[in-house]
């Protein structure tokens, strides 16, 4: 009885993780797959590999929609979001996890107000705030909203980090007359580079693939990230098929080879941060 | 330790610059002007509560999108939970495909949503999606066009985001390496199944991070407007519209921000009431030790 009862669980768990495999990998590689076939292969439906590789399919997409374009600016979004966020965020992350100052606990908490909207309630308001600044249909328009919205999550893991480090370091920088901004330049962000690279990658991936702001706040094609091409194929170019599955990879590919170079500090990361929601 | 003046002006000041541009000058927007009646090219002029009750008594399509986000917050917030939970107390046990399993389990959580709305828009087309295509040589007849069928559309929508629980799994996996193995091997010793105590152990320890997750879940559907609109964009009719994409629709096609920006501070009060009422049922908070 037991040893029946054990070889259904093994069986019950073994489909049940092949199928959540499957749902995860099967539609990537099948659209992986389909993109180097023709229009009429798809057509026609078959599952296996393509008679020929070919890059038709990529050359065409990149002629339907300005891919390049999109590219270039996803990666000068998401690079310097990434960059700026991490840098100008440790540096309010610092004052709060090591210093005493009247005020400090109202600074935490506001910083992580931001967890508690939801982005599309201020689609609207965002739009009029950056219209009205000037910064609407600019990179650094997007560049400033995607600073903003990995602000709760970067200064969570980065103080974290900080009020790890022993308080001795910083006392003998400053005796050997180390100011206070080389103090930190020098000695604090070095160590401090675990928790840098998780809150990279955390504000990367969400730079690279956010769509609504995106949509919102930019109106030119010179100006549109990567995620708005697909938005472009489904409205406009419907029927080309291989070029859809084309510009889907491209706009993957770059996202799971950060998740898989990094994947440790996404997962540190996002322990890291589900802890204060 | 000690901080000079300067230093911590400084130091705070880019990020309060950015947290003021992005979140305080925008939220002060949304809630003062959703006391009024402001329309593209005209002036705002103050009218009250007015837009709220014209939302809750004549407005049938935002009454449409809150039941259908509330549905989805709630499917979330058990289903797709129950999922990730479960994915983790297999990988747990640390067999040979763990690390595997838990790697592409989140590859459909760490690409852009949009490319997700692209992805199942194919799968699920009816001339060449993979899955009507597989469903047929199962002997299957006459399949839906999915996100265009009326009775499919909703459950068509659900699916691009109910399975993947990679979040949760990862979550309450880290949390169950803090655990004391001294527990499980004294329940061990004590005769208890694996079963047993998965049930009667491991998931009450791990009851904080299965709040939290449930936060994030619940949360995360007052988010999904680019899946729909890859996808459905709220159709047919209004079967599956959402709060997000009736702030779109409100504010980027008819015009009236006065009243999108009230859809805004409903959302913004539903999400808080949700994280209240999740914290409760699950006791964060109170600290247990």
């Amino acid at each position: 009885m037991t040893n029946v009862k054990k070889v259904v669980t093994k069986v019950l768990i073994f489909l049940f993780i092949t199928t959540i495999i499957i749902i995860s990998v099967g539609p990537l590689l099948w659209v992986l797959f389909s993109s180097f076939k023709t229009n009429k292969e798809i057509l026609s439906g078959s599952l296996g590999l393509p008679a020929v590789f070919s890059f038709k399919n990529y050359v065409d997409a990149m002629k339907i929609a300005p891919i390049p374009q999109f590219y270039g600016n996803s990666i000068i979004v998401a690079g310097v979001a990434t960059i700026l966020n991490v840098f100008l965020l440790s540096m309010a992350a610092y004052v709060i996890a090591r210093f005493d100052w009247k005020g400090k606990n109202f600074f935490r908490m506001m910083f992580s107000v931001g967890l508690l909207i939801p982005g599309a309630a201020l689609l609207l308001p965002l739009y009029q705030t950056m219209t009205t600044m000037h910064l609407h249909d600019t990179l650094s328009g997007l560049i400033l909203v995607y600073i903003a919205f990995g602000l709760p999550t970067t200064i969570f893991v980065m103080s974290s980090y900080f009020m790890g480090i022993p308080k001795e370091l910083e006392e003998s920088a400053y005796l050997d007359g180390c100011g206070f901004f080389r103090t930190f330049r020098t000695i604090i962000l070095p160590i401090a580079k675990p928790a840098m690279g998780t809150a990279a990658v955390l504000e990367f991936l969400l730079a690279w693939n956010e769509f609504q702001f995106a949509l919102t706040l930019t109106s030119s094609n010179t100006k549109r990230t990567l995620p708005i091409a697909l938005y472009y194929f489904k409205s406009q170019f419907a029927s080309n098929y291989g070029a859809m599955f084309a510009a889907t990879i491209l706009v993957i590919i770059p996202s799971i080879i950060v998740y898989i170079a990094l994947q440790e500090q996404v997962v540190s990361g996002l322990s890291a941060g589900a802890v204060k929601a | 330790m000690k901080i000079k003046k300067k230093w911590l002006v400084i130091f705070l000041l880019p990020a309060t610059l950015i947290f003021a541009f992005v979140y305080a000058v925008p939220v002060a927007m949304l809630v003062t002007t959703s006391f009024t009646d402001w329309v593209v090219a005209s002036d705002p002029h103050f009218n009250g509560i007015d837009n709220y009750i014209k939302l809750f008594t004549q407005d049938t399509q935002f009454l449409h999108a809150t039941t259908n986000t509330l549905l989805w917050m709630l499917l979330q917030s058990t289903i797709h939970i129950l999922i990730g939970v479960l994915v983790a107390l297999i990988l747990s046990r640390k067999k040979f495909y763990w690390k595997f399993t838990r790697t592409v389990y989140m590859f459909p959580n760490i690409i852009s949503s949009a490319a997700i709305g692209m992805l199942f828009v194919m799968l699920l087309n009816p001339s060449f999606g993979i899955v009507n295509k597989g469903l047929e040589a199962l002997g299957f007849q006459n399949l839906p066009n999915w996100f265009s069928n009326s009775s499919t559309a909703f459950f068509a929508v659900t699916i691009t985001w109910l399975p993947f629980a990679a979040t949760v799994t990862i979550l309450v996996m880290a949390e169950m390496t803090s655990l004391d193995p001294a527990i499980m091997e004294a329940a061990k010793v004590d005769g208890a199944t694996e079963f047993q105590t998965n049930i009667y152990i491991i998931l009450p320890l791990m009851k904080n991070i299965i709040g939290t997750t449930t936060v994030l879940g619940a949360t995360s559907m007052l988010q999904k407007l680019d899946i729909l609109m890859m996808t459905t964009k709220g159709g047919p009719g209004d079967v599956t519209l959402n709060l997000p994409l009736y702030v779109y629709n409100t504010a980027f096609s008819a015009k009236q921000f006065g009243l999108a920006n009230s859809i805004g501070v409903i959302m913004i009060v539903l999400g808080l009431v949700a994280v209240g009422l999740i914290n409760r049922i699950y006791g964060i908070g109170k600290k247990d030790y």
